[in-house]
């Protein structure tokens, strides 16, 4: 006679949920110390402005060179630990509470998605409000700096929510290649990407294709790259569901 | 008594190196399990396999009737503790004892506060920044907290003292009497647990060399002490499992029950007769390879 589970399963979103819940639990990794790292930027470039001014930079001077600011993807860099913390430490943390990969994976990306979209709405909005009180009134510019001054709220927007995913999404399938083979699999992927883009490199420029390279970027568009970014961000994304599906939360 | 796991010519492999090699057990419903062998003998693998966390090479695992593996149905009803569960660094005690309730259908959280004070676990200090100790008290209170109806620990006290240990056997017998449960426990520390168990399988070299009630294993082998000669005729025809000696004397030990008069026929030979506790006896399985061959 075999035996009849005492317990039933929670609902299959009750499930994802779950795991949602257990990747917040801690409230610092997704909300608390982004917003420290990137509110820390905006002060340093509110300050610099204020220091030229003081020492009699002319404010065109400087506004010539805040364009160039990289202010605002400070956070981004530590996304990229976020997302390999994601797999790397949840995975078998989350297999310990009898969690099943395909809960762990689906949690996970819902995560990815629950804190990039709000984010890159915010950003935007930030960056409104750049361009209505003309840089904080000091003609700083962070928001509105490098390409994210598309010129309407849902482009920066865009931009801004493809880039926090591409970072959560590309780093996390970085990570299930740890999960599933170990450094062996790390080895094999990093130069299996460095062979793949010294190829595409030598193959554009042997063929003489960098003009035609340069004429597509244009004819897309900031915006264009940013949608086509999304083909390679979305397989990210399933590769990892599927690596992710026969690895062991082994040491 | 209803199968609640049921393992069929369980192999698995890594690379060329075999940890379990075509292993075939069930387990019984409400029971307390003793998984028992040396280091690196397969245990953890076993339970890595038994919850569809590692895939098996070969053969075949039922929980419930039905592979564990990426199963919510059956993982819904399964807490597994293990000494090497790695947590996030960012994660504090508090914060495992306040996920842990969504996972596990009976939480109680009585129990698990009483264990939390009794352990004397700090829950507001990252968790890497525990001892191992304090850090297996965690998982020692979620396994005992969550009463789920099959709960695995591997190893689950590594670093805990010597009073957390004993907290923890008694802990776990009070809360097994109120509600029954399947445990399944890994352990070095054989003769702390012998009480505990109700059934000992004992693996090696990832296969299994005993499976039996520890009812039965109790007295189920004697060591024989006295003069080499005596001891010789004495354990002739008898399945011996180790032997020891200095000069004239020997020691060794045989399998099997002995009758009230081999005893006394034992007695009146000059001889020692010594019960073998569940430790030696595991001991001496284990160890066998080496001893095997040894002449008397």
């Amino acid at each position: 006679m075999t035996a009849v589970p005492a317990l039933s399963a929670p609902s299959a979103f009750n499930r994802v949920w779950n795991v949602v819940r257990l990747h917040m639990i801690s409230k610092n990794t997704f909300i608390v110390i982004p917003w420290l790292i990137l509110f820390g930027a905006m002060a340093v470039s509110l300050i610099i402005p204020l220091l030229l001014a003081f020492n009699g930079v002319p404010r065109e001077e400087f506004e010539k060179g805040a364009v160039n600011s990289w202010a605002v993807l400070s956070p981004m860099w530590y996304l990229c630990a976020v997302a390999v913390l994601a797999i790397a430490q949840f995975f078998p943390f989350s297999l310990g509470f009898g969690v099943t990969r395909r809960d762990f994976y689906l949690g996970t990306s819902l995560v990815f998605l629950m804190s990039s979209v709000p984010t890159a709405a915010v950003l935007a909005t930030l960056g409104a409000l750049e361009t209505a009180t003309d840089g904080w009134g000091l003609g700083a510019r962070m928001y509105t700096a490098l390409f994210f001054d598309q010129g309407s709220w849902i482009a920066n927007f865009f931009i801004f929510a493809v880039i926090q995913l591409g970072i959560l999404f590309v780093g996390a399938a970085i990570a299930t290649v740890y999960m599933r083979w170990r450094m062996w699999g790390m080895l094999v992927f990093w130069l299996g990407a460095v062979v793949a883009i010294v190829l595409a490199l030598s193959a554009i420029t042997l063929t003489d294709s960098w003009p035609v390279v340069g004429e597509t970027l244009a004819n897309l568009g900031v915006i264009g790259i940013f949608a086509w970014t999304l083909v390679p961000v979305a397989l990210a994304g399933f590769a990892g569901f599927f690596i992710l599906r026969r690895a062991t939360p082994k040491n | 008594m209803s199968t609640i796991i049921e393992a069929r010519n369980l192999t698995k492999r890594f690379g060329s190196f075999t940890a379990i090699d075509d292993v075939s057990f069930t387990l019984e419903e409400n029971r307390i399990y003793g998984l028992l062998g040396r280091n690196g003998a397969g245990k953890t693998t076993i339970m890595q396999l038994l919850t569809g966390q590692d895939f098996a090479t070969n053969g075949s695992v039922s929980v419930y009737g039905q592979s564990p593996v990426e199963n919510s149905k059956v993982l819904s009803n399964v807490s597994f503790i293990k000494e090497s569960q790695k947590y996030p660094d960012a994660i504090r005690a508090k914060h495992v004892f306040a996920a842990a309730p969504n996972f596990y259908g009976n939480w109680n959280a009585e129990v698990a506060e009483e264990l939390i004070a009794e352990f004397r676990i700090p829950l507001n200090r990252d968790i890497k920044k525990l001892s191992r100790g304090q850090v297996s008290a965690v998982g020692v209170v979620v396994g005992l907290a969550s009463r789920a109806p099959i709960t695995f620990f591997d190893e689950p006290y590594l670093g805990l003292d010597a009073v957390a240990r004993q907290l923890f056997y008694d802990r776990l017998l009070e809360d097994y009497a109120l509600f029954p449960r399947t445990v399944i426990l890994s352990t070095h520390l054989i003769d702390e647990v012998s009480d505990l168990l109700e059934h000992v399988i004992l693996v090696d070299e990832g296969r299994i060399l005993l499976d039996t009630p520890a009812e039965e294993l109790r007295g189920s082998a004697s060591t024989v002490v006295g003069k080499r000669m005596d001891v010789a005729a004495f354990v002739e025809g008898r399945e011996i499992i180790h032997t020891d000696g200095i000069g004239g004397l020997a020691s060794v030990t045989i399998t099997g029950q002995l009758s009230p008069a081999e005893r006394a026929a034992a007695t009146a030979a000059g001889l020692e007769l010594a019960p073998v506790s569940l430790q030696q006896l595991v001991v001496r399985l284990s160890s066998r390879e080496n001893t095997e061959g040894t002449e008397l």
